[in-house]
């Protein structure tokens, strides 16, 4: 975590829901630290704070046990993008989203954004194979392998989040098409009642990625970051407004001010 | 499987761990519970067989931080003997007073004394101030103390009441008011009131029947409600903060406003299976227990701002301790980290069942026991983790604990932090992150240059720091032996350095850093170690010189040795490598260096004793020194003369010395150019006397040697004539040295009859007028057509000279003519040429000579016929002018004294101004020309006078007349004078025929 995460207040909030093992904290592991590794099922929940260009963007990545399914409401209240993941090659994951996943959002705000996500594209997508993020490849290659030698501890999970398969390039089934993730998408505007607004189109908001590679993992992101810039500012100026004077905010303000004056 | 591995010392080390456990000390302590609460895989194995035992024990190290310490502080038998049925049932403390509830109805009052014993070890001493019976025969359920008011509120069977805090009696009710609350099952005191009131105390009470919460104002004698909100179920447990209730209902957590009503639920939950945990834990933000054994973090907005921290299903109790979360199950207290989440440490605890913070002391209760969890000393807790090299996690500590520690306190621990945070990644090779540490750390540079062995120099007054920030002895220590490494290392320091050494990090140990950087480069054959060497350092000679003499870095020694003043030592140096005394390969051209080392060089006698050495190495290069010294105003010139004087014994160097002063830069002392015309004829010569001649040296001799006496007019001619007079090959010379010495007939002479080259005698005649005038130019023509036609003229003395040759001669001079026709006077050479020449052979002379003359005829026409027209045009202006009427008025003022005219006389000068008669005859009395003179009759001072048809004229006598004509014609005269000098070019002189025409 980079230092000093703690003592800053994020300006907006992302979440990542969906199902178990689909590959949220991956797919926030690949982004923030540019590494695939084996993780863990997550407890609870766990948070990052990205420093994006001047702004603070909290990133929560939500357990999908069943067990907690009662905390992602509030994970999920006051969210400015929420992002709802499964696995490409689980039907199941999809649907989960819907039963399960969508009802937790009511507390996100009003503009909240909604982007769909199929992660492990790269077990069924050869062009997702690739490796996409040219930092962290040879590193993953050797870690990857390293693990291999690991008794599989993960074994029980349905679908591993880096099984051995997709090493050798064996493609698997793929049972969620991107169809069906962009109709998911328009249930989830109809169901949010923003169909008619002028809401994000599907091709745009519904991505296939692999946190295994980083295939589409930047994009996906920086997408989301780039749309929740407005909510971003809105909120900024609201804290203006309010009589209450927040001293951290005053001094990061003066001391850029003071900073851009002398140059 | 791990636990199979696990062997004595694993568990002696989770003993030692926890010694003030209870649990431990009754020798109980199970190893599969105690690794079941962990939630991360065991790291995987990295190193071989032999080594995987100590790696367990890591393991298991590496898990914990000792972050807290159980401490007993009210032990069993000063509570209540041995009297095996009395439970503790709840505990608050005040500063040093430790109150205790039990299941007998009882209150103990204990003052709890912190004993620190000589090795820093705390205990705590207690001592039994009073207990009391309060007669109600049930357990007391809860205790709080308001100390403003000295009064505790107490919870017994169902009714909670105030007891003074000294003497535990129950306060009677005051008149007018209760001071008991009868039904109640739980309440809490609000320690961020939003009233103010410090001697009253806000509590939130749960009733056991009601879904209600009420909202009591305890004062020294009564409680007063004043608020009462219900919930939509039963709630079971309650904290406040501020306006907001944070509950826990039977089905889920929720956050009540009682100000305003508002609600918030938070997230479900059952408390028949578990018991609910709310607890106030910051302004407006509280802890809960969460399903799934989570501790979550919720403020009154319903949103959770950190990450929960993962407990054990059967949590009884929790706290928070920045930046730890404690929380107490059946059997251990779990201590997470509220920055990463983290378990941090465990600890064995049995019975327990109370986990209470009071003012930021944690204490623990059992049914028979009241201990006090002590934070250690967080510097401490982050060395326990840096000595387990948990680097980010020590990190993160260290920052999380940045609000709690004074700035300039924080800043010095935390730069030491990084430091060690650094060495630690350094020893693991995670050489990016160590640089990353190092540098926002501000670490010492020698520290790290300390551990290469010998890099740091032996007059460097360093030692290391003290503690040590690592445990390296050396870089042979830290790489086992392994090159690889010791190799990663050494690239790593170099960069590193390399970045630091300009920064303010390097700020008072320069000389280390610059040498130790200097020896890394030299061992490492580093390109950079020219650069280092020959810009700004501070590399110490003492260090460097055998150092560098170590690794034959011969040619960077020589720029060190220059950048210290040194020039002697480094020429010496380079010297030797170029004569082959020394080895050393980086520069193939050095010997062309010291070259273009001495010439820049600024030491002149550095100049002078080893010019010599480069001379003799190579005379054309070694020339250099003195040829292409840089000229500017700092840098001292070498005279010229004692170049020369030095230079005697290398004759090309010499030569190519004065060919620079000469032909390069010009200059114009007839001493080097005789000399170097001398040294070129010598060389002519030289070649001459050789059999058999080089004909191609011989004529790139002789060209240089002719081109030198043709350009230059400063040698002395005579004197060089005088070498070759009797040199017959030397001809061409002769005639261009007879040229200098205007012996144009003589150099004529010999280009015609001895050398028979005309051509030659032709570009002579142009060369050697080629400054002069065209009348010099002519003559000199005449002269070679003279030459030309005398042989003709005289035939007997030609034939004798060269048989045969007058009709060459004769050829020779009409194509001369006929050539450089425009040159010649045509009527002179009508004259000279002999009479039987025929029209024809001078035809293109003859032409172009007829057609000149005709241009120049028609030419001086033309001029004449302008000048006189431009004659007309000024008479034509002039009289325009003198027609123009002049006015003359009292307003107007004389241009001469500026005063306004009184007199109707006024004299005009050129071009119509009036001024006083007088000031013209003041200023006029030396000058030569008259102004006009009018005289003005007319009393009218405004009047004009039209020079021309004055109408006084005809009342002047014809005398005055004639006087006036005159003295008009001697105006105009000097009228036309003036424009002259003053308006137009002097085309025309004062004596010109318009005075006549006036």
């Amino acid at each position: 975590m980079p230092e000093g995460s703690k003592m800053k207040k994020p300006d907006v909030k992302v979440v990542l829901l969906g199902d178990m093992n689909v590959g949220k904290t991956s797919l926030l592991h690949r982004y923030t630290e540019r590494k695939f590794k084996d993780t863990v099922s997550t407890v609870g929940g766990a948070f990052f704070l990205k420093q994006w260009g001047p702004y603070n963007i909290s990133i929560w990545d939500t357990a999908g046990r069943e067990q907690f399914h009662g905390l992602g409401s509030m994970y999920c209240r006051g969210a400015s993008a929420v992002i709802l993941t499964y696995d490409v090659t689980n039907w199941q994951s999809l649907a989960e989203l819907e039963e399960r996943f969508l009802s937790l959002t009511d507390t996100a705000n009003q503009d909240c954004i909604y982007a769909i996500v199929g992660n492990k594209a790269d077990l069924t997508d050869p062009k997702a194979q690739l490796s996409h993020d040219s930092i962290g490849v040879s590193e993953d290659q050797t870690q990857c392998e390293e693990e291999m030698t690991e008794p599989q501890i993960l074994s029980a999970c349905p679908t591993p989040p880096a099984s051995p398969e997709s090493l050798s390039g064996l493609i698997l089934h793929k049972q969620v098409a991107h169809e069906d993730a962009v109709a998911f998408y328009g249930r989830i505007l109809r169901y949010k009642g923003l169909e008619d607004k002028s809401s994000l189109p599907p091709e745009k908001m519904c991505f296939e990625t692999s946190a295994k590679t980083g295939y589409n993992v930047d994009a996906l992101f920086e997408t989301l970051f780039d749309l929740v810039l407005p909510s971003i500012l809105r909120k900024r100026n609201e804290n203006q407004e309010s009589p209450t004077v927040d001293l951290e905010v005053c001094r990061g303000a003066g001391g850029r001010r003071a900073r851009s004056t002398c140059c | 499987m791990c636990l199979q591995i696990v062997n004595n010392p694993l568990q002696l080390d989770c003993l030692e761990r926890s010694p003030s456990s209870p649990a431990a000390s009754s020798g109980s302590v199970s190893l599969g519970v105690f690794y079941g609460t962990r939630k991360e895989p065991p790291p995987p194995f990295r190193l071989s067989f032999p080594f995987r035992c100590l790696q367990r024990v890591d393991a298991l190290a590496e898990m914990s931080v000792k972050a807290f310490e159980l401490v007993p502080a009210v032990e069993r038998d000063l509570l209540m003997g041995d009297k095996a049925r009395i439970n503790i049932e709840c505990i608050e403390c005040c500063g040093k007073h430790l109150y205790v509830g039990t299941n007998d109805c009882f209150i103990h009052h204990f003052l709890l004394d912190e004993v620190t014993s000589s090795k820093g070890k705390l205990s705590y001493s207690p001592q039994k101030l009073l207990h009391k019976y309060l007669g109600l025969k049930k357990p007391v359920a809860e205790l709080r103390a308001a100390s403003a008011l000295e009064r505790l509120i107490v919870l017994c069977d169902g009714i909670v009441f105030l007891v003074d805090m000294v003497t535990l009696e129950t306060v009677p009710s005051a008149a007018g008011g209760g001071a008991k609350i009868r039904g109640v099952t739980s309440f809490c005191i609000n320690e961020n009131p939003v009233n103010g009131d410090p001697f009253c105390v806000e509590m939130g009470v749960l009733s056991s029947k009601r879904r209600t919460v009420q909202i009591f104002m305890v004062y020294e004698d009564r409680v007063q409600l004043v608020k009462e909100v219900t919930t939509p179920e039963q709630p079971c447990a309650v904290s406040l903060d501020g306006y907001f209730l944070c509950l826990a209902l039977a089905t889920q957590y929720m956050i009540l406003n009682y100000n305003t009503g508002a609600s918030q639920d938070l997230f479900p939950y059952n408390s028949d299976e578990r018991r609910p945990i709310v607890k106030t834990i910051g302004r407006e933000e509280f802890l809960l227990a969460a399903p799934g054994g989570l501790g979550m973090f919720a403020n009154a907005e319903g949103v959770s701002q950190r990450a929960p921290v993962n407990w054990s299903e059967s949590v009884i109790g929790a706290a928070v301790c920045f930046p730890y979360v404690v929380a107490l199950d059946e059997s251990f207290i779990t201590i997470h980290s509220m920055l990463d989440q983290q378990l941090k440490q465990t600890l064995s605890f049995r019975d327990g069942h109370i986990l209470q913070d009071f003012e930021g002391k944690v204490i623990l209760a059992s049914t028979k026991g009241v201990y006090v969890l002590v934070p250690l000393p967080l510097e401490r807790q982050i060395q326990d983790l840096l000595a387990s090299h948990r680097v980010e996690e020590a990190l993160i500590l260290t920052e999380g604990a940045q609000r709690n520690i004074p700035k300039d306190k924080f800043q010095i621990l935390h730069k030491r932090i990084l430091q060690q945070a650094g060495f630690i990644q350094f020893g693991q090779l995670q050489l990016v992150e160590a640089r990353e540490h190092f540098r926002k750390g501000q670490l010492d540079v020698r520290e790290l240059i300390s551990l290469y062995p010998l890099l740091l120099p032996s007059s460097s007054s360093f030692t290391r720091c003290h503690p040590p920030l690592h445990e390296f002895a050396d870089l042979n220590h830290l790489a086992q032996g392994d090159q690889e490494k010791v190799l990663r290392c050494k690239r790593f320091l170099i960069s590193y350095l390399g970045e630091v050494r300009s920064t303010e990090v390097a700020n008072g140990c320069r000389e280390d850093v610059d040498t130790a950087l200097l020896k890394l480069y030299a061992e490492q054959d580093h390109d950079s170690l020219l650069d280092l060497v020959a810009s700004d350092n501070a590399c110490l000679m003492a260090d460097s010189v055998p150092w560098l003499e170590k690794y034959h870095k011969y040619f960077a020694l020589g720029l060190l040795y220059h950048y210290n003043g040194q020039d002697s030592a480094a020429l010496q140096l380079w010297i030797r490598v170029v004569d082959g005394d020394l080895q050393d390969s980086t520069r193939s051209d050095l010997y062309e260096y010291i070259v273009d080392f001495l010439c820049s060089c600024s030491n002149q006698d550095l100049v002078w004793k080893y010019a010599d050495w480069a001379l003799l190495k190579n005379p054309t290069l070694g020339i250099h020194i003195f040829t292409k010294r840089p000229v500017c105003k700092d840098h001292p010139q070498l005279n010229s003369d004692d170049v020369i004087t030095y230079l005697g014994k290398h004759s090309q160097a010499l030569l190519l010395y004065l060919e620079h002063l000469v032909l390069e830069r010009k200059i114009q002392k007839e001493k080097f150019h005789t000399h170097l015309a001398v040294l070129y004829l010598e060389r002519v010569l030289s070649l001459l006397s050789q059999s058999p001649t080089d004909e191609q040296q011989l004529s790139s001799a002789r060209d240089r040697l002719q081109s030198l006496l043709r350009e230059s007019n400063l040698y002395r001619a005579q004197s060089l004539l005088g070498k070759m007079e009797n040199c017959e090959q030397l001809l061409l010379e002769r005639a261009t040295l007879h040229g200098k010495l205007e012996e144009h007939d003589k150099a004529l002479h010999i280009l015609v009859h001895k050398l028979r080259d005309f051509p030659s005698a032709e570009a002579f005649c142009i060369w050697a007028s080629s400054c002069r005038d065209s009348a010099y130019q002519q003559q000199l023509f005449h002269m070679l057509l003279g030459v030309y036609l005398d042989s003709t003229s005289h035939p007997g003395k030609s034939r004798t000279s060269a048989e045969g040759g007058s009709g060459d001669l004769e050829m020779a001079a009409v194509d001369l003519l006929n050539r450089h026709g425009e040159v010649f006077d045509a009527a002179r050479v009508l004259r000279m040429l002999p009479e039987g020449w025929s029209m024809q052979l001078l035809r293109p002379f003859l032409g172009r000579a007829v057609r000149a003359s005709m241009h120049a005829c028609r030419t001086s026409q033309i001029a004449v016929g302008l000048a006189h027209s431009e004659n007309l045009q000024l008479l034509h202006d002039r009289l325009k002018e003198r027609k123009k009427p002049i006015f003359v008025s009292e307003k107007k003022g004389c241009h001469l004294c500026h005063n306004t005219f009184s007199e109707p006389d006024v004299v005009c000068l050129p071009g119509g101004v009036p001024v006083h008669t007088h000031c013209v005859a003041q200023r006029g009395s030396g000058t030569a020309g008259l102004p006009t003179r009018i005289h003005n009759n007319s009393n009218n001072t405004d009047a004009i006078f039209p020079l021309t048809a004055q109408p006084a004229a005809a009342a002047e006598s014809r005398a005055e007349q004639r006087a006036r004509l005159l003295k008009q014609q001697r105006t105009a005269s000097s009228s036309i004078s003036q424009l002259v000098v003053t308006g137009r070019k002097p085309l025309l002189a004062p004596q010109s025929p318009m005075v006549q025409c006036v």
